[in-house]
């Protein structure tokens, strides 16, 4: 049930800025079209675990400095593959590497594989089966134990912090 | 005209200019680097945030009328998808057999695969499980 | 600086960054190369909308814009699990 509402209150938000203009009618107007919305593929939202409403506002404070945190990372990725692009002769050693993490839910491990992605030289490519590693594309390997290292200690913290 | 609306003229041309660098640079990347991987390493990651640039560019011209907000919507769509896309694609060619470009020097994913269908040479002593017990 | 000027600055940009897709789109290697071109020709085309709208001053370009993303995105990911596992579904 309280998932309903919060979902509902999602779904009232993705209404408004499809129709465009943000106002209290067109939020209520969302969030009642809402349920209606998710009872077909009421398989996909678990909707049996139980959750509280304060964990998920206390969260709110992280998930903004997590956010703002990525922004910065994302525009250091684009002007690092940028310069790549831009050298006269491209000079690069890639490949692929295993990545250990220690995300366990779903959600942590998207939200680490899609942070990875956006930061800078490296690009998440699949997990492995036993969900404790991710197969990582660096554009320019100097030292492997090096990018674990970063992932490990600069981003995951965020990531665990903001969605586990 | 006031001082706001100069500095907002400014500061959108800079948004529009820099993001629409960024996409040719991108697409620049997409001709220039050499395999796949490296290929998308280039319209993920630049393409994306120059047409999220552009975006933020028409938000801070017009501010939060109907516009500006359709134009968040899309920036942050493209934000939020360019990497689930990325990582479809590459893990669709890996299986596919598309090999690493010629400088690549480690492939991990390459040697669990293989392992997991049993008709590859690579030796069974380099599974990722012995790199983390050295690590 | 005047919006005739921004619109032609932005259309001469994004023609040159479509060059690269549609020679990738015909002389890709590979079957990904191919879906990455699509997918980043979608990309600038959304930009290109963009522009077109906020020049224009009309609402309904970014609709379209908002539409050939979710296209785009879709279309990636149903070219690329076919050609992972043989079955879209």
């Amino acid at each position: 049930m309280k998932r309903y509402v919060l979902y509902s209150i999602a779904l009232g938000f993705v209404w408004c800025f499809v129709h465009g203009v943000v106002s209290l009618s067109n939020f209520l107007i969302g969030a009642m079209i809402g349920p209606f919305l998710i009872r077909p593929f009421k398989e996909l939202y678990s909707l049996g675990e139980e959750i509280s409403y304060r964990e998920k506002l206390n969260r709110i404070p992280k998930q903004i400095h997590y956010f703002s945190i990525l922004i910065v990372e994302i525009v250091k990725a684009s002007i690092v593959v940028a310069k790549i692009v831009l050298q006269p002769k491209i000079d690069i050693r890639p490949g692929i590497i295993a990545v250990p993490i220690r995300a366990k839910t779903d959600v942590g491990i998207t939200a680490i594989a899609n942070t990875i992605t956006l930061t800078p030289g490296t690009l998440t490519i699949d997990v492995s089966d036993d969900r404790t590693a991710l197969y990582v594309h660096c554009i320019d390997i100097d030292n492997a134990k090096e990018i674990r290292d970063s992932i490990k200690d600069d981003l995951e913290e965020y990531v665990l912090e903001a969605f586990e | 005209m006031n001082n706001i609306t100069v500095i907002q003229d400014i500061l959108s041309n800079f948004f529009f200019f820099a993001g629409m660098f960024f996409v040719f640079l991108g697409m620049l990347g997409l001709y220039r680097l050499p395999d796949v991987y490296n290929r998308l390493h280039a319209t993920t990651k630049i393409g994306t945030l120059g047409a999220f640039g552009v975006m933020m560019g028409i938000v801070i011209k017009l501010g939060f009328g109907p516009m500006g907000i359709k134009a968040i919507t899309v920036g942050l769509f493209l934000l939020l998808t360019a990497p689930v896309a990325a990582h479809m694609i590459s893990r669709a060619a890996h299986r596919h057999g598309v090999g690493l470009c010629e400088e690549s020097t480690v492939d991990d994913y390459g040697k669990t695969y293989c392992l997991i269908n049993s008709s590859c040479p690579v030796k069974h002593e380099e599974t990722i499980e012995d790199e983390h017990d050295q690590m | 600086m005047n919006t005739l000027n921004l619109l032609d600055i932005a259309l001469v940009f994004m023609v040159l960054s479509i060059i690269p897709c549609i020679h990738r789109i015909i002389k890709g290697p590979t079957i990904p190369d191919r879906v990455i071109a699509v997918d980043a020709l979608a990309t600038v085309i959304v930009v290109m909308l963009g522009v077109y709208s906020f020049v224009q001053e009309s609402v309904f370009f970014m609709d379209v814009a908002l539409v050939l993303s979710i296209i785009a995105f879709v279309g990636t990911v149903t070219i690329s699990k076919y050609l992972d596992e043989g079955v879209v579904f």
